[in-house]
């Protein structure tokens, strides 16, 4: 039976492309600059690296919009090509392989039987359980019979994006289809979730090569998402983070706080209570991120984050609610999730935040009934 | 005096290097913060310690720290152009041992940017299986082929 240990390591490979030593040093360098691992242990990095075999992946697609693929194939670093040639042996997808029908069936079959126990299993997309799981099939095959046969045998399950994490949009209410996380239906393998509507490009490619690197699941969060890259809310690596401290806030899109470029909370961001890497591995290559744009961050990383109020609510009303006093509990818990520089202002930010707002919008609907628009 | 030696000699140590414009302005809280990192592992790494580095990127800096941060450091003499996988420079900074390293993928996108610490960039250390490597074909490449039978009856 062939063997992915008779093939040729990852550094025999390298060779045969005229990939030199310094340019694979390069490309690990910037991998554990991104796993935020010192940057000379590329070194140690690219010489444990050639000695590996890439590992087979297997990439599942289920109840989702591709937005997450569509977002792993803009990875600048490393690109996803260099990925797949280099790194990992990507043994079915069905969205980017040529093969369709039964031999793109047989591919995946054949990859779980080659690589028992040592391959790795990647899925997008929440799993439909309501009906039989009628939702999301192929193959004439449901969602929840294809994870769990491909799960049995595997050494690992990378869960791209919140859906597959946490359920996502499909398990928004009313969740009509029963969708559920793959952590409610695999129980026995180890499990990272790599959540975002969609994931950073970089840290699911980072992930992956961690794993293929170190051979391990790294370090998780009580999500189950790696620590590296959702160890830090996007607020307390704000570049307006200072702003937030000093009080100054934009209050509408167009005001002179949007135009300075001041803290965006009291237009409903969500970065306090939201862990992910934007705002420092950023997007479209490091170029920016949503904040950055001038955009509150929606919390698309963490769980039920559609069901959670307006995205332009100030966080307090989302989780307050629109109506009555704070409780010293909630203000504790509010003040512990601001962190501790400025926490004591940040309690002071909600409230105000919220009455602000409210008043905004009191004084609107006002307009409107004195215009008789509504 | 009639012997060389006997001359009296002192050494005058050269001028030390002028202190980057910026260290003696107004310098933010990070970036005095920083320096005084990179001030800790020169000591380190002169005292035979390992090379280390700095990651720019992961830093939360914004661009007047950046721009306060490369005037303090100032530039050197030396400056190397990597081309292995895209085009990358290690810069040598005013200070000696610290360089900016920049390292850019074959799109020319930067992949990577630390200050890195080492009396060398480890990236240019040429490792000993390469060194013997490159020894097997330079005498590969000079070595005379054995005579063929023709040249040996003849012989």
């Amino acid at each position: 039976m062939p063997d992915r240990d008779r093939e040729p390591t990852i550094g025999e490979l390298l060779d045969r492309s005229g990939v030199s030593r310094r340019g694979f040093v390069k490309y690990c360098t910037a991998m554990a600059s991104l796993l935020a691992l010192p940057p000379l242990a590329g070194r140690a990095m690219a010489q444990q690296l050639r000695a590996a075999h890439r590992p087979s992946v297997i990439y599942l697609s289920f109840q989702e919009c591709t937005g997450c693929l569509e977002s792993l194939t803009r990875s600048f670093s490393p690109t996803l090509e260099s990925l797949l040639f280099d790194v990992i042996s990507l043994d079915y997808d069905d969205t980017l392989q040529a093969a369709a029908g039964k031999q793109a069936e047989q591919a995946r079959d054949r990859a779980m039987k080659e690589n028992y126990g040592k391959y790795i299993v990647v899925v997008d997309g929440s799993v439909p359980t309501n009906d039989g799981g009628v939702y999301s099939c192929a193959g004439g095959r449901s969602a929840v019979d294809v994870l769990t046969e491909a799960a049995k045998d595997a050494a690992a399950i990378i869960c791209v994006g919140t859906c597959s994490a946490f359920g996502g949009i499909p398990h928004a209410d009313p969740n009509p289809t029963g969708a559920r996380a793959v952590s409610d239906i695999i129980g026995d393998k180890p499990i990272v979730n790599v959540s975002g509507c969609p994931p950073i490009p970089e840290v699911i490619t980072g992930t992956l090569l961690q794993f293929v690197t170190t051979g391990q699941v790294p370090d998780l969060d009580a999500h189950g998402r790696p620590t590296v890259f959702f160890g830090n809310t996007i607020h307390d690596r704000c570049y307006r983070r200072p702003f937030y401290d000093q009080g100054k806030f934009a209050k509408t899109f167009d005001d002179e706080g949007a135009r300075n470029g001041w803290c965006l909370y009291e237009l409903g961001c969500k970065g306090p209570t939201t862990y992910n890497a934007c705002a420092t591995v950023k997007w479209n290559g490091g170029v920016s991120f949503p904040i950055e744009s001038g955009h509150p961050c929606l919390g698309c990383a963490e769980p039920d984050f559609w069901d959670r109020g307006s995205f332009y609510s100030p966080l307090a009303s989302a989780r307050w609610g629109k109506a009555g006093e704070v409780s010293p509990t909630e203000a504790a818990e509010i003040a512990a999730g601001a962190v501790a520089v400025g926490a004591a202002l940040g309690v002071g930010s909600v409230l105000l935040g919220r009455h602000r707002q409210k008043a905004r919008i009191e004084g609107s609907e006002k307009q409107e009934d004195g215009d008789g628009s509504h | 005096m009639s012997r060389l030696g006997a001359i009296p000699i002192h050494v005058e140590p050269r001028p030390v290097e002028a202190a980057p414009a910026a260290l003696s302005g107004t310098i933010g809280g990070g970036v005095a913060a920083l320096l005084t990192e990179i001030a800790m592992l020169l000591e380190r790494v002169a005292q035979g310690g390992e090379p280390q580095a700095i990651d720019v990127r992961s830093l939360p800096m914004s661009p007047d720290d950046r721009t306060q941060l490369v005037a303090a450091l100032g530039s050197g003499e030396i400056e190397i152009t990597l081309r292995a996988d895209g085009e990358s420079t290690i810069r040598e900074t005013s200070v000696r041992g610290v360089w900016w390293t920049e390292y850019r993928d074959r799109h020319g996108t930067v992949v990577a940017n630390f200050i890195e610490i080492a009396p060398v960039p480890q990236i240019l250390v040429v490792e000993t299986d390469e060194l013997q490597r490159g020894a097997e074909r330079l005498r590969a490449a000079t070595r005379v082929p054995p005579p063929s039978r023709e040249e040996q009856a003849n012989a």
